[in-house]
């Protein structure tokens, strides 16, 4: 790892006049196959490494990236962040909101290390998974699967002394399934993610949840009924309360959105600056955005600005909590940083990101919450989902759902539309599980560049009353 | 940087492959990103980097090259990472080279360009004057070199330059518009009339009421059909359909829209996606995808257009093919035309998170963003917020009614991701759906 050139690049910045400047060096190694048919199409193994600079000069901010290693390289990327910086027409300065040096080296453990993981053992347990479902002896025409691991190691400096190297660890998981029954379809997929080794399969229970979401499309292509439409209850599986969470407190407290700087690509929200406290939901809510949830897909130590994480509480009894900062919002807001800015790599700026988003997880079981309703819905997963972006209007629709009658789990409906607006849907929830599920993954999009980012999106179980179905 | 792209071939065919293709990206992009009507951060990137594909006994395997100088070491690997893989046997080769490529000329006063402030400028005025309060976006000098070598006979190399600027102007909380300019010249470049236009929808938007539930004709500006366009153009790729995320499978010689609509993949044109060659190095041509209303042909590589008994239509990924740049035929009615058909309607700027509950069946939903308006009688009528699109993909290409002769360049953050050209488009019956309070 180059650390000499990471300390070089800050220390040049500051006698080029930054009054902050910091530098990160990244070295990944990706890993991904894909088997689709049961055919392994081709694996992409792809090892970056470079380093990202920036500079806080004359009140605005450069950032330049590259991968060219060498100490003349990396003074020429400084001195254009300088450039950049000091060029910029900004009228209000930046500044930072203040943190402490920090020194530290941080890693997740892998039960069974990729580096010593062999890729021929990868690609079996993926074809034999597909094999498996070709068992089932259903129609499957499309089996698609994706496979990805990732080595992060990564070095960070600023010019207030913050010295901070890490090891991360990822394995993700996507399968796409299109089943076919009697001239009808089905399609499901889903997204596993996790901090650590290759054990991150059998963690998961990747197969045998790939195979029940085979054998549920093909039950709801026999049995499936159409969901009712009209007000009544909803039990929202892990997945789907993951999924809210995600897209409608998450993203819509991210400090960057709500001072406009995401604006013209991924929005803006329906929170303003000094909506704190505003009532969003039931007494029932809390989500909370943790990026120390430790084989989380999104876990992480320390932030790529040096910042430590911890737990936020985005919404908590229902009122909008605490945003998700970094530290030129937090300068903004009055605040400090919260650890939430990250980069995908070391040639994109960190900007304020969501890292593992779930309903904290309260004492009730499924079953428990199923029995107390006398009709509705138990959706545990979905497919097609939106939401507008001020993040007010989301939709999700179901894969794998049933009705309830009488609190019992009845046969399976199909396309189950929840259609409602953030308030609608936190405000109905009166019950959260405890059965937290946090390995539900996503690649969260954002900025420009675009940086698709590792999130957690999973969830305890939650009970919504009489909400608009269709 | 030939050199470097053949040396990738080489070390790779020493170590035993079949098949290799060596690319070398060079990247120096600029962009300037704003918000609040000012800069928020430059940023620049001085990337040079090798890509190596393989086929060692049959296996694929694909990588980046980060060292330029440790081209076998990193090749060895990936060949060491293939005898692990299984067997494609959908990998049939190569595109057969030596290939000829079109002269392409670069615009140097983009090359040179170092500042874009004046363009983001420019494009803030250009909203303000229209009455937005609120501006944000982003400006790119775009400027990638790339040097291809393949095992069988390409070899040749391309410059991708242009200037790019993507606006949101918004003139009050729920208010907004949206503007782009694209140009390869400098001379081509508009960034203040995207400003306008994202200035004078978000001016137009003013005091949105929830719109109501139902089906509506729509006028489409040519943003938000790009975004249309891109779903019709991207899920045409072969790869796409054999993998289930289509709902162009079984298509080919049928109706997949109305007659009005021919739609190419066309990287000679003069957009930000033209280019020399594929990834084959297969030389790119214009094709029509749908021609009056018909699929005519699903986007090949070598190795899928094998399996669908046809020829490359010089669309390779390596692995997936895909669109290059997507053109969308004019038809023959005016901007003013179109309106005017509408006797109770809409139109609409922009869209985003376009999702499927089922790519082959095309049943997908998509939520309008800035300005949304209710038209009647060919006049704006009112201004509605929250809606959402929630209808067939084919469903909605069928009911296209009309087309404008003029049509824009439009690209859009994760949206329209091949740049496309856009006319106007009129579609009939478009499903609209709100969310419950």
């Amino acid at each position: 790892m180059d650390t000499d050139l990471v300390d070089f690049a800050v220390e040049h910045a500051r006698s080029r006049g930054a009054r902050y400047a910091e530098a990160r060096f990244e070295e990944q190694a990706n890993e991904q196959f894909i088997v689709k048919g049961g055919i392994v199409d081709a694996l992409d193994f792809t090892e970056s490494r470079g380093i990202g600079v920036r500079v806080l000069a004359g009140g605005s901010l450069g950032f330049t990236a590259t991968n060219l290693l060498t100490k003349s390289d990396v003074r020429e990327i400084v001195d254009r962040a300088v450039a950049l910086a000091k060029g910029a027409r900004r009228k209000k300065p930046i500044t930072f909101a203040p943190e402490p040096a920090v020194v530290a080296d941080w890693s997740v453990p892998e039960a069974r290390p990729l580096a010593d993981t062999p890729v021929e053992e990868r690609v079996d347990e993926i074809v034999s998974i597909d094999r498996d479902l070709v068992g089932l002896k259903y129609k499957i025409p499309g089996r698609f699967f994706m496979c990805y691991s990732n080595r992060i190691s990564k070095y960070f400096a600023n010019s207030e002394g913050s010295k901070i190297r890490s090891y991360s660890p990822r394995v993700r998981l996507y399968y796409h399934l299109t089943l076919v029954k009697g001239g009808d379809v089905e399609q499901c997929n889903e997204n596993y993610g996790w901090s650590g080794g290759w054990e991150a399969l059998e963690e998961v229970r990747a197969r045998d949840r790939v195979l029940e979401a085979a054998r549920t499309a093909i039950n709801a292509l026999e049995h499936g009924k159409k969901s009712p439409e009209g007000k009544t209850d909803l039990v929202a599986g892990p997945q789907v309360s993951g999924i809210a969470s995600h897209e409608s407190c998450g993203h819509p407290t991210e400090a960057d959105r709500i001072l406009g700087r995401e604006a013209s690509q991924a929005g803006k929200s329906f929170i303003t600056p000094d909506g704190g406290g505003m009532k969003i939901g039931s007494g029932v809510v809390n989500v909370v955005d943790d990026p120390t949830m430790e084989h989380a897909i999104a876990f992480y130590r320390y932030d790529d600005e040096g910042v430590k994480a911890r737990r936020r509480y985005l919404y908590k009894r229902g009122r909008v909590s605490e945003f998700l900062q970094n530290r030129e919002t937090a300068a903004v807001l009055g605040t400090r940083s919260n650890g939430a800015a990250r980069a995908t790599n070391y040639d994109r700026e960190a900007i304020v990101r969501m890292a593992n988003t779930f309903v904290e997880p309260k004492d009730r079981t499924p079953e428990e919450m199923i029995e107390e309703v006398k009709r509705g819905v138990y959706m545990k997963s979905f497919m097609e989902w939106n939401i507008d972006d001020k993040r007010w209007n989301g939709k999700y629709v179901g894969r794998e759902a049933y009705l309830i009658e009488n609190g019992e789990v009845k046969g399976p409906v199909r396309r189950t539309v929840v259609e409602l607006t953030t308030k609608a849907f936190w405000s109905a929830v009166d019950a959260v599980g405890k059965d937290l599920e946090l390995f539900h993954a996503g690649w969260c999009g954002k900025s420009d560049p675009g940086q698709a980012l590792d999130a957690a999106l999973g969830g305890p179980t939650i009970r919504l009353r009489n909400v608009y179905l269709r | 940087m030939d050199d470097f792209a053949e040396q990738i071939v080489t070390s790779a065919l020493g170590f035993g492959a079949k098949d290799a293709v060596g690319r070398v990206v060079v990247d120096r992009n600029y962009q300037i990103r704003f918000s609040q009507n000012q800069p928020a951060i430059a940023n620049e990137w001085r990337k040079t980097s090798g890509q190596a594909f393989l086929n060692y006994d049959g296996r694929i395997v694909s990588g980046e090259v980060s060292d330029l100088a440790q081209i076998s070491e990193t090749v060895g690997r990936l060949v060491k990472i293939a005898k692990g893989s299984q067997p494609n046997p959908e990998f049939v080769g190569l595109a057969k080279g030596p290939f000829r490529y079109r002269r392409l000329s670069s615009d140097p006063k983009v090359v040179k360009l170092m500042d874009g402030s004046d363009y983001v400028e420019a494009a803030i005025h250009g909203a303000i004057e229209e009455g937005a309060k609120e501006t944000a976006g982003s400006f790119w000098r775009y400027h990638e070199e790339h040097y291809l070598y393949t095992s069988n006979g390409a070899s040749g190399n391309d410059v991708n330059v242009g200037l790019y600027l993507s606006i949101r102007a918004h003139a009050g909380p729920e208010s907004s518009g949206h503007g782009v300019a694209c140009a390869t010249r400098k001379a081509a470049f508009e960034p203040e009339r995207a400003g306008h236009k994202a200035g004078r929808i978000a001016a137009l938007a003013k005091d949105p009421k929830p719109g109501t539930p139902g089906a509506y004709d729509v006028v489409f500006d040519p943003l938000i059909f790009g975004s249309l366009i891109d779903q019709l153009g991207g899920r045409s790729s072969a790869y796409s359909v054999a993998a289930g995320f289509s709902p162009l499978g079984g298509k080919l010689g049928k109706k997949v829209a109305s007659s009005a609509v021919t739609l190419y993949d066309d990287a000679t044109a003069d957009t930000l996606g033209r280019l020399r060659f594929d990834e084959e190095g297969v030389p790119v041509r214009r094709k029509a995808i749908v021609q009056d209303g018909v699929l005519k042909t699903y986007l090949h590589n070598t190795s899928t257009a094998k399996k669908y008994k046809t020829k490359t239509t010089a669309n390779a990924g390596l692995v997936a093919p895909s669109a290059h740049a997507l053109v969308l035929e004019g038809g023959d009615w005016t901007r003013d035309e179109l309106f005017q058909d509408v006797r109770d309607g809409l139109w609409l700027t922009n869209t985003w998170y376009t999702r499927y509950q089922s790519y082959v069946t095309g049943d997908f939903s998509t939520i309008p963003r800035d300005g949304i308006f209710r038209i009647k009688d060919g006049e704006i009528a009112g201004v509605w917020k929250d809606i959402r699109i929630t209808d067939n993909l084919l469903g909605v290409w069928k009911r296209v009614k009309g087309l404008s002769k003029k049509a824009e360049q439009v690209q859009w953050w994760g949206e329209v991701g091949v740049p496309t050209v856009a006319p106007y488009a009129l579609v009939t019956k478009v499903n609209v759906t709100r969310s419950a309070m």
